[in-house]
């Protein structure tokens, strides 16, 4: 299998200078190791911290007990699952994995296919909610660029559609998906819809910055 | 994008009735339908092979009806 990869540029939170990064169109052993060897060793500190600091679990950041090597081995080799990765400074700083079996929800265009996010996590030193200042900015918003493009490629015309996480929600809100509420087939997350229109100002926006 | 290669495909007029229809009513290209249905068919076989059963519930009486692939 051939990967493609891009470049794009993600944001040094330190020194606010742009920095180069690989997006690549799959999930491959060197992210599952970046995973074991540099992801699971932050998690469980920020873990430590939140039972020293008495948080209560259901507070917890629900991604914390997310196992990627399992995620991939599932789908391993299934079309209907493509992945995507950003590496920069060496290391692997987000995931995302899709679905491309399900169809869309929102009236206006249900039952149309869409590249549905399963599962999207920026690296836990990127991530702000556990506790110290995110190294890069960018990752989630790189990836989710990634799958609305996908969607186009594959003519669903940037339809896309996820259950959000709820840390999550005000982004999604913020980036003009369609809240379409709680979903109780799905631990009641919210679930978002991207439409056509929506996908188009997203990437309008985006080619303006 | 991901390079593709081109292949002729032999439709009778039914089944190209059946992909044009598709075509407009899930608003995607004829070749996007035939993408499709390669990964549907792929992953329902993969579960099957598994030793998984494909069922369909009917939403409002939840009567569920099983899919027999041979």
């Amino acid at each position: 299998m051939t990967v493609e990869v891009s470049k794009v540029y993600l944001l040094d939170v330190a020194t606010g200078e742009g920095v180069e990064a690989e997006l690549r169109d799959a999930i491959e052993q060197a992210q599952i190791d970046d995973w074991a060897k540099h992801w699971i060793p932050v998690v469980l500190a920020a873990i430590q911290d939140l039972v020293a600091r008495q948080v209560p679990r259901a507070d917890w950041p629900q991604s914390l007990h997310w196992n990627w090597p399992k995620k991939i081995t599932r789908v391993q080799g299934m079309l209907a699952f493509p992945g995507f990765s950003v590496v920069a400074q060496g290391v692997t700083q987000g995931l995302a994995q899709l679905d491309l079996t399900r169809g869309c929800q929102e009236p206006g265009q249900k039952g149309k296919p869409l590249v549905y996010v399963e599962y999207l996590e920026v690296a836990p030193w990127n991530r702000s909610e556990l506790g110290a200042t995110p190294r890069l900015r960018g990752v989630g918003t790189v990836l989710l660029t990634a799958a609305i493009a996908l969607s186009y490629e594959e003519g669903f015309k940037g339809r896309i559609g996820l259950h959000s996480l709820p840390q999550a929600d005000a982004f999604y809100r913020r980036i003009g998906m369609t809240d379409l509420g709680p979903d109780p087939a799905c631990q009641n997350l919210r679930y978002f819809e991207m439409t056509v229109e929506q996908a188009r100002a997203f990437f309008e926006k985006e080619e303006g910055r | 994008m991901t390079a593709k290669r081109t292949m002729t495909l032999n439709l009778t007029d039914a089944e190209m009735r059946v992909l044009d229809d598709l075509s407009a009513r899930k608003d995607i290209t004829k070749t996007a339908v035939l993408r499709q249905a390669l990964r549907l068919y792929q992953t329902i076989d993969a579960r099957v092979e598994r030793g998984e059963k494909l069922l369909f519930e009917n939403d409002t009486t939840k009567e569920k009806a099983e899919l027999m692939l041979l």
